[in-house]
């Protein structure tokens, strides 16, 4: 039961990470995006191409991860100037609608280059770690939450404490406003899709070695328990996403160790949307966000 | 088309459908042969699924990213029934609807309180709920093996030739394609497109909003579940990879770039999508896979470039040229005229609505408070409307007004108080039901569906005295098209007495304001309603077309004994055609009298007009 709850607050850390992505794009452009999870997902075929000996170019797993990083940030700027950019008159709707595009292309291509069959990217660190008050935690593990953790905090610093992060937060609230003093709001939109991009590809690096295999289509999966945690927290509020990653880790880490035996199967994922029902009907302004006008 | 002509064509194409698969298969097994018939069964399979998520996307406007889940309803449903309790493929086929249904109906029940993009969440979810738990219950599929689906027998015959099944999957797809028609034509369809557009404004002219977001949920899940059955007889055998998300996105696609609620093009681009594999896989082996790239490359650049799809942004083009044209023709665009608004007879459909003797009260409101959070925007007033009188209601900006509109329409939570619409209590009603009582309004943004054409616009308003089921709707049953012709009487006659015949079929979004305007006030009146809420109708009109507005406000007053409540800031509008004024100051009735007593009485004249207002109303 505890070795669920660690392995549920790291993967709930890597949820977290996602849902700050969200957050992000849902502040500064109201819109939900579709494509960051398979984003992630494209950065890590990259990571693998990079890595893997046998069908890859056999580099050290840093590179590959450097690598995958640069893939979806590159991605994401495409899209950002391409699409959205252009569709600053377009409905809201329509954006969310053309992410759901990207995914479908990123989905599609992944499935053309790389095919259907299992991939295996070797975890970062090998080994299965130190028992810490009699549980297994691994370096992996230790890894994944470390970098959250960091991640998750630098970003918000960032974001408070820089002018640009302010200009960013201020953009979101009131984009006239903010264009009045002077935030270039260009920038600030390439800047949150770009993080966003970014923050699916760190998630990716890091769930995949709890995992052991991917294919296309695999961080969409993940996506789904980010939007959880970015629900959680109302889809406005950053600590709240990273603390809905961790509550959605939770449940999902202590749902799969309780149906061990239950003849229905993917109980976590069954009680991940019920979550997620719930908090649309009862509360969609989220645990922690503010109600929305 | 002409009823009997339509007929004749329709039996045509089903005679063609059932024969010709067959006897090309036997007489002529080159133009035919067993893989060309699965391609073909394959697209046709295709094109129903894309009906089906048009009738929701297209039509309803509501996003479904997790199609496939109710097409993995449909093909496991008839696989475990004809194959595994040896149920005739006409159960099957029935169960697949019933439940496809009934799952989409469940999906469809947060979207009564959340739109947009949180349906794209919950859709999503559920499919992959479906993918990873509920289609890998032992039970159902025998581990993860998946559904073996028999073909379907008649009698002595078995349909497992290709051609044959092809012959079958064509009819299916035709009676889906007419019940669609239906769903077009009739109340059903206008209020999905109507919610789409606007969901106050549809519940304004009567349509009940929850109600048909949850219809269109059921049509298109039980759409699927046929789909999803016929898809999964075709091939014999599927799992719960067969129905994955990728093949949801790409459905998505075909529906955009086939144009949304277009139903030709989401068929041809159904049909398209289902043989480009394998028209790519002729060309050279190594375009595999391009089909989905290009699907989601063009709903990428559709959704950049025109949101209503590529077919879409077509006919937009052609309407808008139309619309110059038919402008062109009009000596100005912003009409300084007003045409006399239609004064049609009370609808044989209105039977149950009350009657007032003139000069009694009409509408009753008492201690009406409304709070937003902590803000009292009106605060305990009480106002009545005496029949056959016009009475306006005014403030200074902030004053409740609109709020007090919204309340008696019932788009806003009441803290206390009650509204009587001739001497029956409304105020616990839905707006659609206060609608079907005979309360009409105006909107102060213009209240349209602006997407539909004029003539539409005229039949949605019409749709709480279009009584006929949904069934007689799919069905288009002699009742449903009795109601529907004469609904199609009462707007040319509206057209006709604004004089737009020559706009009937044109989207209202082209017209100019003015006009959209004098159309929004045909379609309130089309139901000729007992009382009629006016938010605003001189706002952006010329100081000519105001004049004349109050020639025709008095009209409507003088011909039929309508009733009419105003809300307006034109001041000297009110004073010149107002029978009696009521007004607000803070959520507040702070004065009641006819216009003269309000023009001198000092608290108002001190609250909202101003010192200098002169003594006599200004005409």
């Amino acid at each position: 039961m505890s070795q669920a709850l660690v392995a549920g607050v790291v993967v709930g850390g890597i949820y977290g990470l996602m849902a700050l992505g969200i957050v992000l794009v849902y502040k500064g452009a109201r819109v939900l995006h579709f494509g960051q999870g398979e984003i992630g997902t494209l950065a890590l075929f990259v990571a693998w191409w990079v890595v893997d000996e046998r069908q890859g170019l056999g580099q050290p797993w840093l590179l590959g991860a450097a690598a995958a990083v640069v893939a979806a940030a590159a991605v994401s700027l495409v899209f950002e100037r391409l699409v959205v950019a252009r569709m600053v008159e377009a409905s809201r709707l329509a954006i969310g609608v053309a992410t759901v595009g990207l995914l479908l292309f990123l989905f599609s291509l992944e499935l053309k280059l790389w095919g259907a069959s299992p991939k295996y990217l070797a975890p970062p660190i090998e080994g299965l770690g130190p028992r810490v008050a009699g549980l297994h935690v691994s370096p992996t593990q230790v890894l994944a939450l470390v970098s959250a953790a960091a991640i998750g905090l630098g970003l918000t610093a960032f974001l408070r404490r820089t002018d640009f992060g302010l200009g960013v937060l201020g953009a979101a609230q009131d984009p006239a406003a903010a264009r009045l003093v002077g935030v270039p709001l260009a920038r600030v939109s390439v800047f949150t899709w770009v993080v966003a991009g970014v923050l699916a590809a760190v998630a990716a690096l890091l769930v995949e070695p709890t995992i052991g295999v991917f294919t296309a289509g695999f961080m969409t999966r993940f996506f789904v328990f980010a939007l959880a945690a970015a629900l959680i927290g109302g889809l406005t509020s950053l600590p709240g996403a990273f603390a809905g990653g961790i509550v959605v880790g939770i449940l999902d880490q202590t749902v799969q160790y309780w149906s061990l035996g239950v003849p229905v199967p993917g109980l976590s994922v069954l009680a991940v949307f019920a979550l997620i029902l719930l908090v649309l009907l009862v509360r969609p302004q989220g645990l922690l966000g503010r109600a929305a006008a | 088309m002409r009823p009997a002509r339509r007929q004749v064509v329709v039996g045509a194409v089903v005679i063609a459908a059932t024969v010709l698969p067959p006897l090309v298969s036997r007489v002529a097994p080159g133009f035919l042969d067993e893989l060309l018939a699965l391609r073909l069964a394959q697209a046709a399979a295709f094109a129903a699924m894309a009906l089906s998520l048009n009738l929701l996307m297209g039509y309803a406007g509501q996003i479904s990213l997790g199609h496939g889940a109710l097409l993995a309803v449909g093909a496991y449903t008839s696989g475990i029934l004809t194959g595994r309790f040896g149920l005739p493929f006409v159960a099957g086929l029935a169960a697949a609807a019933v439940l496809g249904g009934a799952v989409a109906f469940v999906v469809g029940l947060p979207a009564l309180r959340l739109r947009g993009l949180y349906l794209a969440i919950t859709t999503l979810g559920l499919l992959l709920v479906m993918q990873e738990s509920i289609l890998q219950i032992p039970w159902l599929s025998r581990g993860s093996a998946g559904v073996a689906l028999p073909r379907p027998v008649a009698g002595d015959f078995v349909f497992t030739r290709n051609a044959d099944f092809l012959a079958l999957v064509l009819v299916v797809v035709i009676v889906l394609w007419l019940v669609d028609a239906n769903v077009t034509r009739t109340r059903l369809g206008r209020a999905f497109r109507g919610l789409r557009e606007d969901e106050q404004v549809a519940a304004s002219r009567g349509v009940d909003v929850a109600r048909h977001k949850l219809l269109a949920f059921l049509l298109s899940g039980a759409m699927a579940g046929v789909a999803g059955c016929l898809h999964g007889h075709l091939l014999r055998f599927v799992d719960s990879r067969t129905y994955d998300l990728n093949l949801s996105l790409l459905l998505v696609a075909v529906v955009v770039i086939g144009g949304l609620g277009s139903r030709l093009g989401v068929v041809l681009a159904g049909v398209g999508f289902g043989l480009l594999p394998e028209i790519l896989r002729a060309i050279t082996p190594a375009a595999e896979g391009w089909d989905h790239l290009l699907g989601a490359a063009l709903l990428i650049v559709a959704m950049a470039r025109h949101p209503e799809g590529v077919a879409g942004a077509i006919t937009e083009a052609r309407h808008a040229k139309a619309a110059r044209q038919a402008r062109a023709g009009v000596a100005e665009s912003a009409p300084t005229e007003i045409p006399r608004l239609p004064e049609l007879p009370r609808p044989a459909g209105a039977a149950d609505r009350p009657a007032v003797a003139p000069g009694e009260a009409l509408l009753e409101v008492r201690d009406l408070t409304v709070r937003f959070g902590g803000l009292t925007a009106v605060d305990h007033a009480s106002i009545s409307v005496p029949a056959g009188r016009i009475v306006g209601l005014i403030g200074p900006n902030g004053a409740g007004k609109t709020t007090l509109f919204n309340a008696v329409g019932g788009f806003v939570r009441t803290a206390s108080g009650t509204v009587h619409l001739g001497g029956q209590r409304i105020d616990h009603l839905p707006p659609h039901e206060r609608a079907a009582r005979g309360l009409g309004r105006t909107f102060q943004r213009v209240g349209l569906a602006r997407d539909l054409s004029v003539r539409e616009n005229l039949l949605l308003s019409q749709h709480a005295i279009c009584r006929y089921s949904a069934v007689a709707a799919l069905g288009f049953l002699p009742g449903a098209a009795r109601t529907e012709a004469e609904a199609g009487e009462r707007a040319d006659l509206a057209i006709a007495a604004i004089g737009f015949e020559r706009f009937a079929d044109m989207p209202a979004k082209h017209l100019s304001g003015g006009m959209q305007r004098i159309v929004e006030m045909a379609c309130a009146l089309v139901t000729a309603p007992e009382l009629l809420l006016l938010d605003e109708p001189s706002a952006g009109m010329a100081p000519g077309a105001v004049e004349n507005l109050a020639i025709r406000l008095r009209d409507l007053r003088d011909a039929l004994g309508r009733t009419l409540l105003l809300v307006e800031h034109n001041v000297p509008l009110v004073l010149d055609v107002c029978d009696e004024i009521w007004v607000l100051h803070a959520g507040r009735v702070i004065a009641h009298g006819t216009p003269d007593e309000i023009s001198r009485d000092p608290t108002v004249v001190e609250a909202y007009l101003g010192r200098n207002v002169p003594a006599e109303p200004v005409s």
